[in-house]
């Protein structure tokens, strides 16, 4: 019972970050109607910054936030403008096809940068775990899912409280309509790709900041759970994308803990081709 | 209060509009009449700031309006009912009707919050349903939140594309005592209808779009008392 | 011929056979991130079938194409049904599920002193049937065009015939398809099947040429450039994505100050095109007009 618990515990707490990845995909989806699968790799060039500033600072914590977010930002401008922007009058699949041009020039930036591959990084040492009872919350995890939850917070907040936030919605329910409210959509859907990659250079620091190493690998990582997270909950819904990220935190680390590391990752895949195969939208998504 | 003179527009190589000229006054009502195709719709997107003209000129209020963009024309004071209503599906009725009134939101919350009881008291059916989603709401009951969305922004000219389209006879009359109402409280309505009949019978002026040009306007009397408009838009033999 | 220009010509057309994968998927209007998982489960099988079982060299690759192609009739048990963005990340899923599969798949067999086979995470090594057999790497090379030619034919015919209609009238619209009489379900099923059968030939092509294959091979950047390379070329003939790769590996590879910039370079080729030409260099109209261009040569 423990160990369900444990596992239980620890998957809300892994689930809280893929929530916020899906959360970044499911703000451009949502809003743009587009799929950005260049939104890992972004995180993946933040993370990397952050690891350089790490290492030429060492101790400036802040510092280091604040360059994976930047980098992370600054690329998020670069999709937008290039296959976004650009491509507003193609068809969708068009946009999607750009970004994943982007995606191989990400990736190769990235392994340019690199004199090794694997790079650290930095992770507050002050942090306490804490017991609950049996249960035990690892400080990183307890990090990584408390600046989850705060983020995720003040995006609700600034979604559904604030004038910015009806005009999201709005445009992610019908753009037609919000323009004929006095809504920019243009803007919207920028504004929104901002948020988006804020985000996730946020998710990228939690993330990074638990696994205390970054791999080039993080960008199809991040694109998979991100994904998932989106889909499980029903694509273009929020609040669909924090629940989808918790079930797959929960899924994993409840495969992890009974039947070991190579299942946890089969695990996932398979809850993603459940959802395939047994969700409606799945089947009335129109073809591209 | 709203001039257009002359105004072209086009879909690429297609004439939708080919030089309309109307007048809109001043705490009227003013009907546009049509067959499908004609160019009803064109012409208020154009208004409205989503579709650009090729040339001719808007004036409202005495200001030039072509080429204004769709959220900047709200901004003036005019506010569209689109023709498939296109409410927002999964949002509340409560939360479209505040996304109405999207541009007032940043310096006049209260004022907003004041309109929305208001609107509810003038729609009670509205208020009924409050907390559902508008996608689940009858024709009729998306017909009324359309045009009390659209009221949000405290427009000083209201279009309204096509209002009778798909609804119950019963309902349609009930959206045109509604549109009747507003304008006895000083709204300037610029309506666009299939239904003749009963546009003429709440408008002051009238005109005739046929195949992107103004072939007749007038009067309802006087288009009632035209053989050829009156035999093929109202169904009535002779005059 | 150089070493160097034979080993690019076999790159590009093993690439070329998991492009033409991409580019059937995409006349059926799906975008697959993962032929790249039948690339692997072709060259696996392949190796399996000659290394271990000391079939011969075609024989063994036709087993490879066979395998995939199975692979993708299986795939689309699920995926048959589904479109849009749960089909791209379903692809994607799909291609990382391979490759975790394949990092514990041990399956070693004696075969003469030693134990062969795939080891898990250090992959497939052992696979000499074209060097044991005498073939020489022209002669594969050679082999490897003709075949790459034969499919180009194949799928030409196919896209002209009546199936390719069926293909091309799911790819724009499924319901309306349907109420034609077109079975999209099936159709949708061969397509991938066949789909995962070009892709595990190009599997088990590369693998005899290399002597190896890993799980790592299920690469989602094989993938990605697939369909790169479909949208690059055009997606009005299957001409198409052949060019697309012999425009990146054969264009961009022999720049040799391009050498670690090749992937940025290319990216910023596919996006720069998108912008002006959506379909690609070689879409439906460029294609119509030259071959009505070609037609009244002939007269």
């Amino acid at each position: 019972m423990v160990d369900f618990l444990q596992a239980l515990v620890d998957g809300v707490m892994l689930g809280a970050t893929y929530s916020l990845l899906g959360l970044g995909f499911t703000l451009i989806f949502g809003v743009l109607r587009r799929l950005n699968l260049a939104f890992g790799p972004t995180i993946l060039v933040g993370i990397y910054a952050g690891s350089h500033v790490g290492l030429a600072w060492p101790g400036a914590l802040w510092a280091v936030v604040a360059a994976t977010v930047v980098a992370a930002i600054l690329c998020g401008i670069y999709v937008e403008r290039c296959s976004f922007r650009a491509l507003a009058r193609q068809a969708p699949v068009v946009s999607m096809i750009s970004t994943f041009a982007v995606w191989m020039q990400l990736q190769e930036l990235v392994s340019l940068f690199e004199a090794s591959r694997t790079m650290p990084y930095p992770s507050p040492a002050w942090l306490p775990a804490l017991t609950v009872g049996p249960i035990l919350l690892r400080s990183d995890a307890l990090l990584m899912w408390s600046g989850a939850t705060a983020i995720m917070l003040a995006l609700f907040v600034l979604l559904y409280r604030t004038r910015f936030g009806t005009a999201v919605r709005a445009v992610a329910d019908s753009s037609e309509a919000a323009a004929l409210m006095g809504v920019n959509v243009s803007i919207i859907g920028a504004a929104a790709f901002l948020l988006a990659s804020t985000v996730g250079g946020l998710a990228g620091v939690l993330i990074a900041q638990s696994q205390q190493q970054v791999t080039p690998y993080f960008g199809l990582w991040a694109t998979v759970k991100g994904l998932t997270a989106m889909l499980l909950g029903g694509a273009g819904s929020l609040p669909g994308a924090v629940a989808g990220g918790v079930i797959l935190g929960v899924v994993e680390t409840q495969t992890l803990w009974h039947f070991g590391g190579q299942w946890r990752d089969l695990a996932s895949f398979a809850l993603l081709f459940l959802v395939i195969a047994l969700s409606p939208r799945a089947r009335s998504e129109p073809t591209l | 209060m709203l001039e257009v003179r002359d105004v072209v527009t086009s879909y690429g190589m297609i004439q939708a509009l080919r030089g309309v000229s109307l007048t809109a006054r001043e705490g009227e009502v003013t009907c546009i009449l049509g067959p499908n195709g004609a160019g009803k719709t064109t012409l208020l997107y154009t208004i409205a700031g989503i579709l650009r003209p090729r040339s001719g000129s808007i004036t409202f209020e005495g200001r030039e309006l072509a080429g204004t963009s769709a959220p900047d024309v709200v901004g003036r004071g005019i506010s569209l009912v689109p023709e498939n209503r296109l409410v927002f599906p999964h949002m509340t009725v409560r939360e479209n009707l505040f996304a109405g009134a999207y541009v007032r939101l940043g310096r006049d919350r209260a004022g907003v919050e004041a309109d929305l009881d208001a609107m509810f008291a003038r729609f009670p059916i509205l208020k009924q349903r409050a907390g559902q989603a508008a996608g689940t709401l009858s024709g009729g009951e998306q017909q009324m939140l359309a045009v009390a969305r659209a009221l949000m922004a405290r427009p000083r000219l209201l279009m309204m594309d096509e209002p009778s389209l798909g609804l119950a006879p019963l309902v349609v009359e009930q959206i045109f005592q509604i549109v009747q109402g507003l304008n006895r409280e000083g709204i300037t309505v610029l309506l666009v209808e299939q239904n003749a009949r009963l546009a003429l019978s709440i408008a002051h002026h009238a005109y005739l779009l046929e195949q992107g040009r103004i072939a007749f306007h007038g009067t309802p009397s006087e288009v009632s008392a035209n053989e050829g408009i009156s035999r093929a838009y109202l169904g009535i033999k002779g005059g | 011929m150089s070493d160097y220009a034979v080993s690019l010509l076999v790159r590009i057309g093993v690439e070329a056979f998991v492009a033409l994968s991409a580019y059937l998927l995409l006349v059926i209007g799906r975008v697959s991130f993962g032929q790249q998982a039948f690339f692997v489960i072709g060259g696996y099988a392949a190796g399996i079938a000659t290394a271990l079982y000391g079939a011969p060299l075609a024989v063994g690759i036709m087993v490879g194409a066979v395998a995939a192609g199975v692979a993708g009739a299986l795939l689309s048990a699920v995926m048959a049904p589904v479109g849009g963005i749960y089909f791209a990340a379903g692809s994607l899923a799909f291609g990382e599920l391979v490759r975790v599969a394949l990092l514990s798949f041990h399956y070693q067999v004696p075969v003469g002193a030693d134990l062969t086979g795939p080891a898990g995470a250090d992959g497939f090594r052992g696979v000499r049937a074209l060097f044991t057999g005498g073939v020489s790497a022209t002669a594969f090379m050679l082999a490897v065009a003709g075949l790459v030619a034969l499919t180009f034919l194949a799928i030409a015919l196919l896209l002209r015939s009546r199936w390719g209609e069926a293909m091309r009238m799911v790819g724009e619209d499924e319901t309306a398809s349907a109420s034609l009489g077109v079975r999209v379900r099936r159709v949708a099923a061969l397509t991938m099947a066949g789909a995962g059968a070009l892709a595990g030939l190009g599997g088990g092509l590369f693998v005899h040429y290399v002597t190896y294959i890993e799980p790592g091979h299920s690469d989602v950047m094989l993938g990605v450039h697939s369909l790169a390379y479909a949208f690059i070329g055009g997606l009005g003939t299957p001409l198409g994505p052949i060019i697309g790769v012999a425009l990146d590996i054969g264009l961009l590879e022999s720049f040799r100050f391009l050498a670690g910039y090749r992937m940025i370079v290319f990216g910023g080729l596919v996006m720069g095109l998108l912008v002006v030409r959506p379909r690609g260099l070689l879409d439906e109209v460029a294609v119509h007009r030259l071959s009505r261009l070609v037609a009244w040569g002939r007269r």
